[in-house]
């Protein structure tokens, strides 16, 4: 029921997910921490965010191993003991680089697409 | 339940298959994944409660996705392997190319040749580059240099009668060799630098990787 057509829209939507998903996860945890079934249902809310529910964790992973997010067991209220993941003042660092660069590669990414029907008109006109 | 219910045996199946998609990563990593992905497992099926059929446990495994596809995720950015550092045997050749025909006459060319070609740190390209340019190194325009000296003979010849002084010289130099001379001289001198220089920046280089983004 979660499978998606493979295809170019498949390896589109792989291709922008690369290097923008852990910002994603950055950005849920500038909030407060989670833990990771709460962390994955969140990014699953947004279509098109994970390929599956599994691969959030490779890369929650890597954000801890790379300093970004940092791990910590806790007994929850319910069920077994939770890992809850937080952001580190490094992952903080990282999230706000990223929305400064995203927001200008974006306008400019928007620029082209924008102006794609200006162009024909003058080279018509 | 005591029992081992269909659901714990999805289950197990599941994690099962994920650690042997995942044999290929270094333990720890294999473990905290496994770690995460069972805890994902058990924080769910405590929220779906008792009631949790088998239908519920395999929506919950196939949302978590294919083990190959979470193995490939982890492996996205695999160790690097490090590029071997150059060794004495890079360092022997960029130092005997230039001044090895020098130092030991002929024989230390042909040493650093044998170097350059032994070692895995530069194309053939390169390599075909640090052998023609130049044969022998700067031993060659040293060796090309004192052939070329001309021994010249020049002789006077005394006009007691008012007429100019003529000096006739013979077994000099041919005439295009004043300037061709010292202009092949130069070039034979800077292109084995040159070449040393090349091959240097391109041990610096190495067998480079994109640094792993961080």
């Amino acid at each position: 029921m979660h499978h998606m057509v493979e295809g170019p829209r498949t390896a589109l939507l792989a291709q922008l997910r690369r290097g923008t998903l852990e910002y994603c996860v950055l950005a849920l945890l500038d909030g407060g921490e989670r833990y990771g079934l709460d962390l994955v249902r969140q990014l699953g809310q947004v279509e098109g965010m994970m390929t599956s529910e599994g691969t959030v964790y490779p890369l929650l992973s890597r954000l801890r191993r790379d300093g970004l997010v940092a791990t910590t067991w806790r007994e929850s209220p319910s069920g077994p003991p939770r890992r809850y993941y937080q952001l580190t003042s490094d992952g903080r660092q990282a999230l706000d680089a990223f929305a400064k660069e995203w927001a200008s590669f974006r306008d400019a990414v928007d620029h082209f697409l924008d102006a794609g029907g200006d162009h024909d008109e003058h080279d018509r006109g | 339940m005591m029992n081992t219910t269909v659901a714990d045996q999805l289950v197990a199946g599941y994690l099962a298959r994920l650690d042997a998609a995942l044999s290929d990563l270094p333990a720890a990593r294999r473990e905290e994944l496994l770690e995460q992905v069972r805890e994902h497992i058990a924080t769910a099926r405590a929220e779906l409660g008792d009631e949790a059929g088998e239908a519920q446990i395999r929506t919950l495994l196939d949302r978590l996705g294919d083990p190959a596809t979470i193995a490939a995720e982890a492996g996205e950015r695999p160790a690097e392997p490090t590029p071997a550092r150059p060794g004495w045997r890079e360092i022997g050749a960029l130092v005997l190319l230039p001044i090895g025909g020098i130092v030991i006459p002929v024989i230390g060319w042909f040493i650093g040749v044998a170097l350059l070609w032994s070692s895995d740190h530069w194309s053939a390209r390169s390599k075909l580059i640090g052998t023609l340019v130049v044969p022998g190194g700067l031993a060659l325009p040293l060796a090309l240099g004192s052939f070329a000296t001309w021994t010249e003979h020049c002789s006077s010849n005394p006009e007691p009668l008012g007429g100019a002084r003529e000096s006739v010289c013979t077994g000099g130099p041919p005439g295009w060799w004043e300037i061709l001379g010292p202009v092949t001289f130069g070039l034979l001198l800077l292109a084995p630098i040159a070449t040393v220089i090349y091959l240097g920046l391109q041990l610096r280089r190495g067998p480079s990787i994109a640094p792993a983004m961080s």
